[in-house]
């Protein structure tokens, strides 16, 4: 439940595709959505589709892990696990009887700058699910020993997440190192002794400060009648007052990075990992889709210019990866390398940076930008095939975008995007000055070493 | 869920624990409507002279197709001394064929905004391609020629094996891997499934071009193949393609290789309690494994309803380990049915310190199935588990292509597709409890622990004097001793 980075993107329609790319037969549905927003700020997404008899509902609090409270890192992703314990109507779990009892599922997650709690259900459990939802949104009604144990399965998420997986700190320590004012520094999952020092006093203080409807975007794609579910969310969301207190927001701004930073660190790996990251524009700017288009040219599929180079030309590495992790305030584009038996991070660390320089140096070829834009189309089809899928990439669009519209006119963006334009980000954010170098070593080489 | 099923079904009106009458507007949830029906796509097949049998499944909703090629022979075929040989030879399809060398391959399939996976599982290797619809031909001639003409140059043979050393690497530094190899050799003993399917570092270095090019001549041929079509195409069209880029193939004169002989030792090993010392783990990861039962056993649905009240959020497993005593961030369990007999598997990670409670936590659990069967206000629910995620998965293309190719693997009528549900629905308490007690005996399970092992030794120990405790360095996957001989001195 932790970190899910939703990369959802979009349609558009027929005409660009037939414009753009050629496809005589490929449709690309648009998603035909309604908005409103009730008298106390909650804002609603619908998007009817009755071609199977299930309905997904999702709400987005614009609240993150970037807005845990001073000393309590990682508390939006544990209120996130105290969501489904008691409210002043609904037992623990009952959240799950509604929806796992009848054949449908929830869960949530919490990334660095939202919480969304999302079901899929029968769509005859619908109108039980929207008072669900206001049910948790208008007050929790948590005790102690409840409280406790779900802090206990967080600490074991921890553990799961970042102690046991031979990479998982390697993960950690790159966006913890990252950023050095803004707390995106943060890692969401959070830290075991800040954990401990969370109280049930902090759950109900969190709630009210976030968790109110001028906060939240309700989405819900699939099986309804428009006028029904209309009726449904006035009777159970529009009672819920609207708090006069102010939302607080984070002001903090990442400074730039006025040199390369360079760390080594040493786990229990037995291969050596090398990771970059580059500080890049929060995830609304022009230049995020150009970043995008150069992020699936380097690492996506084997015919992508890492995996050929890295692991099939040179043999270097067991596993490459790049990503535009996009944010709200600001982002990183991370490049990362597993080593393969025997090698160093250095030549490592060499061939990547000769990617990165390549894509500077010379525009990327009209086949290889094609290649790339017909990836993420069909990621993008994959992705909608389901209600939920549409659902987070309404409600992505509304909440991190700030316009649910761009879920139809994203995908133009990206197929506007030129050879042109992934040299200029390229130059624009791969600077030397820029960079952060993470070695990732196994503890052994330490203790022989040095 | 319930998408698309060929007759209405009452399956989400199944019970409602908390539809009580509402006193006030918002105290109680609003209780549900009647529930709506929906139909489900129906395959259409047709076995080609060369007796490649073809499955077409029309499912329009996205523009999007799969297509599966399935050969009717996996891991479960590896000689001994060469484990991992199926699924390499699997991989190396993609590597390379007669006319196209690997990064051409890559290539052309991404350009088409594709994926081309392949590999091998136990008892079936595949390639799988999926694209956009107005991709499907070209797509189809890239996966035809994979499968049928592949170069196994010795180059691409030696770049796998590479990759294939470095991933056993990075399994071996995961509590849970580890634990899933350890498993398969407890329960499995030297018998084919007790191996790692993608083979270990020795015999992976034993693997010779020879061995991949004699493996694919003789099981990759039209007769032992099952080709599924799915997505955004009809029957005659996905006909025609199959015919056009299979049809062709060649049905060798020699006869089919015969099917190995059963995977379960004639006495298979019980009640051992295996430690993995892996002192920096961050976790420990705990399981209970033993034989369960094959995919056409009749107790097949007994058993995945059995699996299901343990498995799964609100299981059994995960009420006590994670949602009651916050000892893990997920308990469950799997009932792995394979053409023999494949492995049940109850596992939770842990922190270190509590290794040896989770242990008797899963033990007890499968105990109290029979002591303590679900009534029917427990079961209910847990069938509606099932029923929802089998119908959300064939909501998807490459869902509805996978569960159609697993039936037509095991010689199972596609119409089951459509008896799903009553067969899930006519499991009673009973059935459970006598499964669960006649084919998931708890005293007859084993418990592998790999963590560090100093914080769960003693108290494991105070119950289990019998453990065996092997340091990580000393662990062969190669054998069902587990230990690495002694060098002689």
């Amino acid at each position: 439940m932790v970190r899910t980075s939703i990369r959802l993107v979009l349609s558009l329609s027929l005409l660009l595709i037939l414009q753009s790319i050629g496809f005589a037969q490929t449709r690309m549905p648009q998603l035909k959505f309604t908005e409103r927003t009730l008298a106390n700020g909650l804002r609603v997404l619908t998007a009817a589709d009755r071609s199977s008899p299930t309905v997904a509902i999702q709400v987005w609090y614009h609240v993150g892990s970037k807005d845990d409270p001073p000393g309590r890192s990682g508390f939006a992703h544990l209120f996130e696990h105290i969501m489904f314990k008691s409210t002043k109507n609904m037992k623990s779990e009952m959240l799950d009887r509604l929806t796992e009892d009848v054949g449908g599922f929830n869960n949530a997650f919490t990334n660095d700058d939202v919480t969304v709690y999302y079901e899929v259900v029968p769509s005859n459990y619908l109108e039980t699910l929207i008072w669900a939802e206001a049910e948790r949104l208008s007050g929790l009604n948590v005790d102690d020993a409840n409280f406790k144990s779900e802090r206990d399965v967080v600490k074991e998420e921890y553990r799961q997440g970042v102690l046991a997986p031979p990479y998982g700190r390697f993960e950690y320590l790159l966006q913890q190192k990252s950023f050095l004012e803004h707390p995106y520094k943060r890692p969401t999952i959070g830290s075991i002794e800040d954990l401990d020092a969370a109280s049930l006093k902090d759950v109900q203080e969190f709630h009210a400060t976030y968790y109110r409807p001028d906060n939240a975007t309700l989405v819900v794609v699939g099986d309804f009648e428009q006028a029904q579910l209309d009726g449904w969310v006035d009777k159970y969301f529009g009672p819920i007052a609207k708090p006069s207190r102010p939302l607080p927001r984070v002001e903090v701004k990442e400074p730039p990075r006025k040199s390369e930073i360079r760390l080594t660190e040493h786990g229990s790996n037995d291969l050596p990992a090398v990771g970059l990251t580059y500080l890049t524009p929060r995830q609304a700017d022009a230049d995020s889709d150009a970043l995008r288009v150069a992020d699936t040219i380097l690492s996506a599929g084997e015919s992508s210019r890492l995996y050929n180079s890295l692991v099939y030309n040179q043999q270097l590495a067991a596993d490459i990866n790049s990503s535009a992790e996009t944010r709200e305030d600001a982002s990183l584009f991370l490049l990362t390398a597993v080593l393969s038996e025997g090698k160093k991070p250095e030549d490592a660390e060499k061939s990547l940076l000769a990617e990165v320089k390549k894509l500077q140096d010379a525009p990327v070829s009209a086949a290889e930008l094609e290649k790339a834009k017909n990836q993420i189309i069909t990621d993008q089809l994959r992705q909608r095939e389901t209600s939920n899928g549409k659902a987070l990439a309404l409600g992505e669009a509304a909440v991190l975008l700030g316009d649910p519209s761009r879920v139809n006119t994203d995908l133009a963006r990206l197929q506007a995007v030129t050879a042109a334009d992934i040299q200029r980000v390229m130059k624009k954010y791969f600077a030397d000055t820029n960079r952060l170098v993470l070695y990732y070593l196994p503890e052994a080489t330490k203790k022989e070493g040095q | 869920m319930l998408t698309k099923l060929p007759f209405s079904v009452a399956l989400c009106a199944i019970l409602c624990v908390v539809c009580v009458q509402a006193q006030t507007p918002q105290a109680t949830p609003p209780p549900p409507a009647p529930p709506r029906s929906g139909t489900f796509p129906k395959p259409a097949e047709q076995t080609l002279p060369n007796g490649l049998r073809v499955i077409v499944v029309e499912r329009t909703e996205s523009p999007l197709m799969a297509a599966q090629l399935l050969i009717k022979n996996g891991g479960e075929v590896d000689p001994p001394e060469l484990a991992g040989l199926a699924d390499m030879t699997a991989n190396l399809l993609t590597k390379g064929t007669q006319t196209r060398d690997a990064t051409q391959i890559a290539q052309q399939i991404e350009s088409l905004g594709g994926s081309l996976d392949s590999g091998a599982r136990w008892d079936a290797s595949f390639a799988t391609v999926g694209v956009m619809s107005s991709k499907i031909p070209q797509a189809m001639e890239i996966l035809s020629d994979v499968v049928r003409r592949p170069a196994f140059k010795s180059e691409e043979v030696e770049r796998l094996r590479q990759q294939y050393l470095d991933n056993v690497t990075l399994a071996l530094g995961d509590p849970g891997s580890i634990a899933r190899f350890v498993a398969a050799r407890v329960v499995f003993g030297d018998s084919p499934y007790g191996h790692p399917v993608s083979g270990t570092a020795e015999s992976l270095t034993r693997i010779t071009a020879a061995d991949i090019t004699k493996m694919h001549s003789r099981y990759y041929r039209p007769d032992n193949a099952i080709l599924v079509i799915g997505g955004d195409i009809n029957a005659k069209d996905g006909m025609a393609l199959a015919t056009k880029y299979f049809g062709d193939w060649q049905k060798p004169t020699t006869p089919l290789p015969t099917m190995s002989a059963p995977a379960v030792d004639a006495a298979p090993k019980t009640g051992r309690i295996v430690v993995i010392d892996k002192p920096d783990a961050g976790q420990a990861a705990v399981y209970l494994a033993r034989t369960g039962i094959n995919r056409k056993d009749t107790d097949y649905f007994r058993g995945i309803v059995t699996n299901s009240v343990l498995s799964g959020y609100s299981g059994r497993l995960n009420q006590e380990i994670r949602i009651k005593r916050g000892l893990s961030y997920g308990a469950g369990s799997f009932l792995d049915t394979r053409r023999d007999v494949g492995p049940f598997v109850a596992s939770a990670q842990t922190k270190n310190e509590s290794g040896a409670m989770v242990a008797d936590l899963l033990l007890g659990e499968i105990g109290r199935l029979s002591s303590a069967p679900p009534a029917d206000v427990e079961l209910t629910p847990r069938k509606a588990v099932l029923i929802g995620g089998f119908s959300r998965n064939l909501e998807t293309v490459n869902g509805l292509v996978g569960q159609v190719g697993s039936l037509a693997l095991y010689g199972l009528s596609l119409d089951e597709i459509n008896r799903y549900i009553n067969n899930v629905q006519s499991v009673t308490t009973a059935d459970i409890q006598k499964f669960a007690g006649t084919r998931l005996d708890a005293k007859t399970s084993n418990i592998i622990i790999v963590g560090n092992a100093k914080a769960f030794l003693p108290e494991l120990k105070k119950k289990y004097p019998n453990v065996e405790v092997i340091p990580v360095a000393e662990l062969d996957l190669n054998t069902a001793l587990l230990r690495k001989k002694q060098p002689a001195e």
